[in-house]
């Protein structure tokens, strides 16, 4: 179907059109909420006295955020739960996408598919089904535990009553940090078995030639070849932690439970704005949550920048 | 066409079509009224509906229902940009203080209400639960929630104690604890939490809220809090609390077992115990006052119109929150059906509070909580006070579960409500 | 290194594998087995390991408590127009930026690319407001709308067509006299079609299980999508846990079954996008 030639699009407003539903959405629920995020924080406003109730009160939010306890223990328990589900997904995800390449050649879809799966399923599902597993009385997590702590030799570092996981302020950080662990081993596993398929094979029988043993080569091949990953990895996995949300929000079942040992940054300013009606002091925390992410990616990239290389 | 013809046709299909249209506009004067509840107050609109339809039959009623916490989101909400109101909205106690600081509520205390005219009417404490700092009435009440005391008298015979004993006060309370602890090996409550939360509430001063007063100062280092501390410590100490949370599995398994010797709550607990969470214990359990000569409430429905209703169903809304609260026939429906303890005072001559509670081994318990009933002290709310329930409750975990110093602890909760005592 | 050796650590990378794998997939054999039984039973002592006989009974609760279907219902309903959108959007966006030069077009991409480092909270408030005021909130539009402007949509849209249509192409069908839409339409499109595919199952993943959005957004029980629907039925009094396994079951059985069909499209197309 010709258009009339009124109609046509010539080739220098041709990319404009295309954009422009893309970009309209973009400014509209991308850039301005971002805008209007930062205008909130410089107001008070009380949601139920209506739109109009807004009010200027300068750096009041920011102040009040920066004295406010429980948004410096929120910060404290992200940045616990960030490293403690951080850290060991890629600790296990490097050695296990190692052990994928090199020993599963037929199942090998079948078993990244396996490690795949929790990514891509509802945390909302997944978090309700934890909370069920970690049932004090009644959890498999628990009477797995208690049936391990049986086998001679297990026992003495296994606790020996059954562990209180969802109430007790201690135990609620790492049941969370294990939800997300689960949740996100495989995706990691997936990143670095794209990258170990980058690094060309004659290395390594170069290397096994000259003698090198497996170990030695895997810290001085293997590791320097994924640094790319790790850092594209870690990052992911910084600003990922940062923004906990939804985990500790069904575990907690909105809360941040005991002693708000589980209540994320996300979660306090969610909190904020829906439980205590704060809108602006919601705003001021999430942007700076959002200052804390930003020097926090910088630090990594600076960490992980090659050496002698621009940025 | 010619223009003479389509005129004519035009003519012929509007003229078909008018009848139409008037029996749509008369339809259409069918006026619908949106009711906004939770549970169980939905049922308890549904049930007045058939009286509603004798005084108005031209005015429908719509029931808008949601799970309690996420109606409440619905109805802020709503009062922020006023899309979505419903003409009445229900609310429970604990959230007509933040609505009621808002603005965003009707004043009813103001022309063509006027709901002070019938002030003597209400239980006194519930009007005074809605009334703003500013004097303003922002909603009716409904239902309360006296408290009361449910105890096992079983597991009491069987430890010998007396219900005399038991609530004669906190000292007694906690030394029945014991004993029953020794002989039957039941909890005396399911969490020192309970204990923590009839304590606080008694010696309010008139004027003052539960943690804040009128001029929002702090006032959580007074002595009822560090009573309500200490005995709660003193509980936990002698092993006499099941630490399981309200409503948890565990709470209603110890229902169920008979673990759980008493229970302070809202006379309401005796219909849900009755209903799904021990209907196996019928006729174990009785009612009794708070011990220490204590009253406090547990709960409470209101009604209230928004400001951003439109102006022509603001009339119809006031019907229908007077035909709630104030109409003898509705409030004894909602109670027989409902359990939804009056806030008609008229009502309280009625014979229904003579009968006998089966569950409750046939305790004419309705007389009990119609006398606690008149002597609650009213509380007034403050817009911080769900956010200061959370922080005294995180302070006594640490008092309780880390020996944390109760002078310290309190202490340290001051601090967190000044700083936002005034936002 | 004996061939002995070399065995064993086979063996122990097999076994190490294998056993983590079981650990990844048991949650999810557990929930299908707890969909199947009442709430007495997932919480007694032992807990199940097989399948019962409830299935029927929490489906019952289920949709007694919640208008469940509904809610299934508009999971599907937004997922897939949020998919179709996005797809149209992005891909216009993608080829946009591939192959034309215009004006602030590097200022434009780099803004884009920007906001893919934002977390997910930042707009979770404004977002509320702004819904609040155009008076979308309990509107799915609310949630398929915003999606459609997706960052690593056009990112991955962009990175395909710039690797796998020549600009000559392009030139070749401007100078055949096609008309600008008509080469997006009839010639792009088609050789997208791979990347299309990849994008359209991770937008449809992301919007089936989007819980924030719908959170800050949907008000009425009526137009819960399924995560939300979930966690109303979580509520704190009187949880009907075999009713919500059951829902959770539901739930998660359509992601499964559409990953197993595509897990090796699905993995491709990230670790492209990954390792650029």
């Amino acid at each position: 179907m010709k258009l009339p030639p009124v109609l046509r699009l010539s080739p220098e407003w041709a990319p404009y059109v295309l954009l422009s539903p893309f970009l309209i959405l973009f400014l509209v629920f991308g850039v301005f909420p971002l805008a209007f995020s930062l205008f909130l924080a410089f107001q008070a406003w009380e949601p139920t006295s209506g739109l109009g109730a807004m009010e200027y009160v300068g750096l009041n939010n920011y102040a009040f955020a920066l004295r406010d306890e429980w948004f410096w223990k929120s910060l404290k328990n992200t940045a616990w739960l960030a490293v403690a589900s951080g850290v060991p997904q890629h600790l296990v995800a490097i050695p296990l996408a190692v052990f994928i390449h090199t020993s599963f050649k037929k199942l090998r879809n079948g078993v990244v598919g396996a490690y795949f799966m929790p990514y891509i399923t509802s945390t909302v599902a997944i978090a309700i089904l934890f909370s069920s597993l970690f049932s004090t009385d009644y959890g498999l997590i628990n009477v797995f535990l208690q049936a391990l702590a049986q086998v001679p030799g297990l026992g003495w570092f296994l606790p020996a009553n059954p562990v209180d996981w969802l109430n007790d302020p201690d135990n609620i950080k790492p049941a969370i940090s294990m939800i997300v662990f689960w949740r996100y081993v495989g995706f990691n596993v997936v990143l670095y078995l794209a990258a170990l398929q980058t690094i060309p094979g004659d290395i390594y029988e170069a290397a096994t030639m000259d003698g090198a043993g497996r170990l030695q080569q895997f810290f001085h091949i293997t590791l320097p070849g994924l640094k790319p990953m790790i850092f594209f990895g870690v990052t992911l996995s910084v600003i990922g932690g940062l923004q906990l949300f939804e985990e500790p929000f069904i575990l907690t079942g909105g809360r941040g439970g005991t002693d708000q040992s589980g209540m994320t940054t996300a979660i306090y300013l969610y909190r904020m704005a829906f439980d205590f009606n704060d809108f602006g002091a919601a705003s001021a925390m999430s942007w700076l949550l959002f200052i804390l992410v930003a020097a926090l990616t910088w630090v990594t990239h600076m960490a992980f920048r090659p050496r002698g290389a621009s940025a | 066409m010619g223009q003479t013809t389509r005129w004519f046709s035009l003519g012929r299909v509007f003229t078909c079509l008018l009848p139409l249209a008037l029996w749509l506009g008369h339809a259409r004067a069918q006026q619908l009224l949106t009711v906004a509840a939770f549970p169980a107050v939905d049922e308890i609109v549904r049930g007045a509906i058939p009286r509603w339809n004798r005084l108005h039959p031209n005015v429908g009623i719509k029931v808008v229902s949601r799970q309690f916490s996420d109606h409440h989101t619905a109805m802020t909400t709503a009062l922020s940009t006023s899309f979505y109101l419903p003409d009445v909205m229900a609310l429970e106690v604990g959230y007509v203080g933040r609505f009621a600081q808002g603005g965003g509520l009707e004043d009813l205390s103001r022309p063509p209400y006027d709901i002070r005219k019938f002030e003597a009417r209400y239980v006194p404490y519930a009007l005074q639960q809605a009334t703003s700092r500013k004097g303003a009435v922002v909603a009716a009440p409904a239902d309360i929630g006296p408290g009361t005391l449910l105890y096992r008298a079983d597991v009491l015979a069987r430890a010998g104690v007396s219900e005399a004993e038991l609530i004669e006060s906190w000292d007694s309370y906690v030394a029945s604890g014991a004993k029953i602890k020794a002989a039957t090996g039941a909890y005396l409550m399911a969490h020192a939490r309970d204990m923590k939360d009839i304590v606080i509430r008694t010696g309010v001063q008139p004027g003052e809220g539960l943690y804040f007063d009128s001029r929002s100062n702090v006032l959580v280092t007074t002595p009822r809090f560090v009573r309500a501390f200490e005995l709660a410590r003193r509980v936990r100490q002698h092993k006499l609390d099941a630490r399981v949370g309200a409503w948890s599995n565990e709470w209603s398994e110890g229902f169920k077992r008979g673990t759980i010797a008493t229970q302070m709550s809202g006379a309401w607990l005796a219909g849900h115990l009755n209903n799904w969470l021990a209907p196996n214990t019928k006729g174990q359990w009785r009612a009794a006052q708070l011990p220490d000569g204590a009253f406090a409430a547990y709960g409470g429905t209101f009604f209230a119109i928004a400001r951003g209703v439109p102006a022509a169903n603001k009339p119809l809304a006031w019907e229908f929150i007077q035909m709630m609260t104030l109409d003898r026939e509705v409030q004894l429906g909602a109670f027989k059906l409902q359990d939804a303890f009056p806030a008609l005072l008229e009502t309280y001559d009625d014979p229904f509070f003579e009968l006998p509670i089966e569950f409750l081994g046939g305790q004419k318990a309705r007389i009990t909580w119609r006398t606690a009933a008149s002597r609650i002290a009213a509380v007034a709310v403050h817009k911080q006070d769900a956010f200061a329930d959370e922080v005294i409750n995180t302070e006594l975990d640490k008092v309780l579960e880390r020996g944390k110093d109760i002078t310290l602890a309190l202490a340290d909760a001051q601090r967190l409500l000044q700083q936002r005592a005034h936002r | 290194m004996t061939n002995d050796s070399n065995r064993l650590s086979a063996w122990a990378a097999y076994a190490v594998v294998g056993v983590g794998a079981l650990i990844m997939l048991a949650p999810f054999y557990f929930m299908f087995v707890f969909a199947t039984h009442s709430r007495t039973e997932i919480f007694s002592l032992p807990p199940p390991v097989f399948f019962g006989d409830d299935f029927f009974n929490n489906l019952k609760i289920l949709t007694e408590r919640m208008p469940f279907w509904r809610n299934l219902g508009w999971s599907v309903y937004v997922a897939i127009a949020s998919t179709v959108l996005t797809l149209l959007f992005c891909s216009m966006g993608g080829y946009a930026f591939a192959v034309f030069d215009f004006r602030f077009k590097n200022a434009l991409f780099g803004l884009v690319m920007g906001t893919m480092l934002l977390p997910s909270f930042m707009n979770m408030i404004p977002t509320f407001m702004i819904m609040d005021m155009l008076g979308w909130i309990d509107q799915p539009r609310a949630l398929y709308i915003p999606g459609a402007a997706s960052a690593f949509g056009i990112f991955l849209m962009r990175q395909f067509v710039a690797t796998s249509i020549p600009k000559d192409l392009v030139e070749a069908a401007r100078m055949d006299g096609c008309s600008e839409l008509g080469i997006y339409a009839r010639i792009v499109l088609p050789l997208l079609k791979p990347a299309l595919g990849t994008l359209g199952l991770i937008t449809f993943i992301a919007s089936w299980n989007n819980f924030i959005g719908p959170l800050v957004v949907m008000r009425s029980p009526e137009m819960y999508t399924l995560p939300l629907a979930l966690r109303s039925l979580q509520s704190p009094v009187n949880t009907e846990w075999g009713a919500l396994m059951t829902g959770s079951a539901i739930a998660t059985l359509p992601l499964v079954v559409l990953f197993v069909l595509s897990s090796r499209q699905l993995i491709a197309g990230l670790t492209a996008g990954a390792v650029k």
